[in-house]
């Protein structure tokens, strides 16, 4: 079922293209083994799953308490993972993640972090075969056995390399991708050594952004791309060395919304007013082709189906909006207001939505209207961080670390 | 530093500059409008001018930040809100040199209030500038005198003195509802912890942090200043006392009637945030994780309470002003509006809701209108210069005998302690060269 690491480092230098995205689905199909899914966008692989339930509402399959943080759930071989933090400690949990029986936790200092916010764990834990890599805003950063949380290593990336923490710590998830475990640190990320985490290339003593970095393979080559604190760029996961970048400012260095590539056009969108852009990728910079600021996505990235846009337009400050743009020209197709900053994956066409007040929202993905078959508050307080569907459980969290595992098998 | 020399260059090179880059279609604005300029183009800065744009009344000609990244996003949510296209400045004196605004608004952190406002008004613009005036007690002092010698209009942020919920809290405290009024406590509550050093770092591209530093002392550069976390670095502002302690304070001086208290006693520290550090390497704050400040005026004594630590639920409201009358307690806060608390058992308990601009609770637009009515009639604004000096220089005092570890006799007559040359010297600091100290 999962491939070796020595093969898989193998292969994926010599992939490109839909075979590079073969790679990423070799998991287990419905696991969700990464920040945003197997395909790292936001859309789960799931069918047949149930998208209505009973007027009392869905069936709540487990419930935990996580600390605080708005980190997402990776989901493989029958464990859930999350992190949250709680008295000067962030805890990476291992759950069993069909019944949230606790398999292994592990806590390690970090400080609460609380600039503007309540503070906690940002980031999300990637699996990757056996083994699962966490980076804390802080630098640490770890290699555990996903089996049994024992550390395989642990280094603190910031004092290793010297580079600078950006003022919400780093929160871009490890990306994994042959030969390099790939973090977005310093201007344009850190490579290390998923082996021993040993550092292979660093970047400069910038601030990061916020994003996860995304391998996107074209033309050939796999560049790896992510939000940088005052540009989305491409970096040759090789080296490290820059392929193109887009300067996009956002208030705060706050590029956190993940790109979303399809072909040749590259999307991307931030919060704070800034907007979104649509751009072709050629072979030298970016070309813009056109600039809205209707669809604002201050944390998490719209996901797209069918060459339409689906994402949460306005900041954490705002009442927000669900909304639906066409990729193609950016023009808006309906809004969902008062979503306040929640956030949306899909699955098999449709949407799963999770307002940012703790209300579940399955409906078709369709730029007609949005018309949800289910609704249910599954939990109170805010929530930044978008619903999980892996082997027909939803994972949600509030940010202060209330999850809610709603469970949409079909009997 | 050697980022003197160059960052002069830069700001020079971008003085004036508008920035290009794709322009998102707006309809075109009409003609004549005050022009408003910006200096200080960070949160606070641009929710003022988020009114001034609402009103429909002001063109945002320029924006001055010393950061360049935080004037480039300025200036393009300036034009996503108003179609305008504002010229950028590092140096604010060469925005007011060039510019010469009809109004000039100024977010700076406090350490900057007394030269910008001076500037400003000397330019020939009405200033809007944020509270406290001044740092020290002698810049509000001549921030004072340079208002009235220019004969323009001078707003200070206080929008306490003209929020819904303040105005009708007022009326009841006024009306005689809670008696006599012997006692008054004010207090800003919340959480905290030990306080980590963290590490100092250059500057990030394009802020000029010499600039940013200005008159005040040169601290190594931490992300923990700026942006947003100087209110905590008593070379750049006066901690909780010097931020609520302001609107609170003030809110004492509106119902009161009385100018000034007669004495002044404040104690604090950091047992719980530890002792500050400051060293090549890393830093903390070093502002007063709690204070108890007493002023005692000639009808009532006032107590001033904050604490960052220990927070919980063990108190109705955490932030505001209690009223201790004869016949109840007033209480008037933030977003729990006012309520008041009848000492009598038959009493009922009377409310006020708060009408506050969501997110960040404020009552901006209201202050703003004042702002624009007072320029056209030449009158004294809600929160003028005047009232906001006197209120203002409380917390400072507050923060002089908290330096000096004894209370203090205030003389309002000539804005001295009485007797104590130590103190007074605390009334003005040393500035960094070349700024020179603004005189009364």
């Amino acid at each position: 079922m999962l491939l070796r690491k020595s093969f898989l480092a193998a292969v994926i230098r010599h992939l490109t293209g839909p075979a590079l995205a073969w790679l990423f689905t070799s998991v287990q199909a419905a696991d969700w083994p990464q920040w945003r899914g197997p395909q790292r966008n936001g859309i789960s692989e799931e069918k047949d799953w149930l998208d209505q339930w009973p007027a009392a509402g869905p069936k709540i399959a487990w419930t935990a308490k996580v600390g605080l943080g708005p980190s997402s759930f990776v989901i493989g071989g029958g464990r859930a993972f999350t992190l949250g933090h709680a008295d000067g400690k962030d805890t990476v949990f291992c759950f069993e993640a069909a019944t949230g029986k606790s398999l292994w936790k592990h806590s390690y200092a970090a400080e609460l972090g609380d600039k503007f916010f309540e503070g906690g764990t940002t980031g999300t834990p990637t699996l990757a075969g056996e083994r699962l890599y966490v980076l804390s805003r802080w630098g640490d950063a770890f290699c555990f056995e996903a089996a049994s949380g024992k550390i395989v290593w642990n280094i603190n990336v910031q004092k290793q390399t010297g580079i600078r923490v950006p003022d919400w710590g780093f929160t871009g998830a490890p990306l994994v991708l042959g030969r390099r475990l790939i973090l977005n640190i310093g201007e344009s990320g850190v490579a290390l050594d998923p082996a021993t985490g040993a550092v292979l290339w660093q970047s400069a003593d910038k601030n990061a952004g916020y994003s996860t970095p995304l391998p996107v393979a074209r033309a050939g080559r796999t560049l790896v791309l992510m939000g940088s604190s005052q540009s989305y760029l491409a970096v040759n996961p090789e080296d490290g060395k820059e392929a193109w970048r887009v300067r996009w400012v956002t208030e705060y260095g706050v590029n956190a919304a993940d790109p979303i590539v399809s072909g040749d056009r590259l999307f991307i969108s931030s919060g704070y007013g800034k907007g979104a852009g649509l751009f072709r990728l050629g072979t030298s910079e970016p070309e813009e082709l056109w600039k809205i600021r209707t669809l604002r996505t201050q944390l998490n990235a719209a996901i797209l189906i069918d060459g339409h846009l689906y994402g949460v337009d306005g900041d954490t400050t705002s009442l927000g909006a669900l909304k639906c743009l066409d990729l193609a020209s950016g023009t808006e197709k309906w809004a969902h207001k008062d979503f306040r900053t929640g956030a949306v994956s899909g699955a098999d066409g449709r949407l799963i939505a999770l307002s940012g007040t703790g209300t579940l929202l399955i409906a078709p993905a369709s730029p007609a209207q949005f018309k949800p078959t289910a609704s249910a508050k599954i939990l109170d307080g805010k929530c930044w961080t978008a619903p999980v569907l892996a082997n027909g459980l939803i994972y949600c969290r509030t940010t202060s670390g209330d999850v809610a595992v709603i469970d949409v098998r079909k009997k | 530093m050697p980022l003197n020399r160059r960052s002069f260059l830069r700001t020079s090179a971008l003085a004036g500059a508008v920035l290009s880059g794709a322009p998102y279609i707006r309809a075109a604005t009409p003609a004549r409008k005050l022009r408003t300029a910006l200096i200080g183009s960070g949160w606070w800065g641009k929710n003022i001018l988020k009114e001034a744009m609402a009103s429909g009344r002001c063109q945002t000609v320029a924006l001055a930040d010393v950061d360049a990244t935080a004037l480039e996003v300025a200036a393009d949510q300036v034009n996503a809100l108003s179609g305008d296209t504002p010229k950028i400045y590092q140096d604010y004196r060469e925005l007011l040199a060039r510019e010469k605004p009809d109004i000039a608004i100024i977010a700076t952190p406090d350490h900057w209030h007394a030269l910008n406002t001076i500037a400003a008004l000397r330019a020939g613009a009405h200033v809007f500038v944020e509270k406290p005036t001044g740092h020290t007690v002698n810049e509000s002092r001549a921030m004072l005198k340079a208002a009235r010698e220019s004969g323009r209009v001078s707003q200070i942020g206080l929008h306490r003195r003209i929020g819904p919920h303040h105005v009708s809290g007022m009326n009841f405290l006024k009306s005689g509802a809670v008696g006599e009024v012997g006692m008054v406590r004010l207090f800003a509550h919340g959480g905290g912890d030990v306080e980590k050093p963290a590490p100092n770092e250059t500057p990030p591209a394009g802020l000029d942090w010499n600039l940013w530093c200005g008159p005040a002392p040169l601290r190594p550069f931490n992300k923990r200043i700026h942006p947003g976390g100087w209110r905590n670095y008593l070379d750049y502002a006066n901690g909780q006392l010097g931020d609520w302690g302001v609107h609170w304070l003030d809110q004492v001086l509106w119902w009161s009637g009385e100018k000034y208290p007669k004495r002044i006693f404040c104690a604090g520290g950091r047992p719980v945030r530890g002792p500050a550090v400051l060293n090549d390497k890393e830093q903390t704050s070093d502002a007063p994780d709690h204070q108890v400040a007493t002023y005692e005026f000639e009808k009532f004594t006032c107590v001033w309470e904050h604490r960052r630590f220990a927070d919980n639920n063990s108190e109705k409201h955490k932030i505001g002003a209690y009223f201790y009358g004869t016949k109840g307690v007033l209480h008037i806060g933030w977003r729990d509006g006012w309520t008041f608390y009848p000492a009598a058992k038959s009493g009922k308990i009377e409310h006020g809701n708060a009408q506050l601009q969501e997110p960040d609770g404020h009552n901006l637009a209201l202050l703003w209108a004042d702002f624009m009515e007072s320029i056209d009639q030449r009158r004294t604004p809600i929160a003028g210069i005047e009232l906001a000096h006197r209120a203002s220089v409380l917390p400072l005092l507050g923060m002089v005998s908290w330096r000096v570890g004894r209370s203090i006799a205030w003389d309002a007559a000539t804005e001295q302690i009485s007797g104590d040359p130590e103190a007074n010297q605390l009334l003005s600091r040393p500035y960094r060269t070349p700024w020179v100290y603004p005189t009364a």
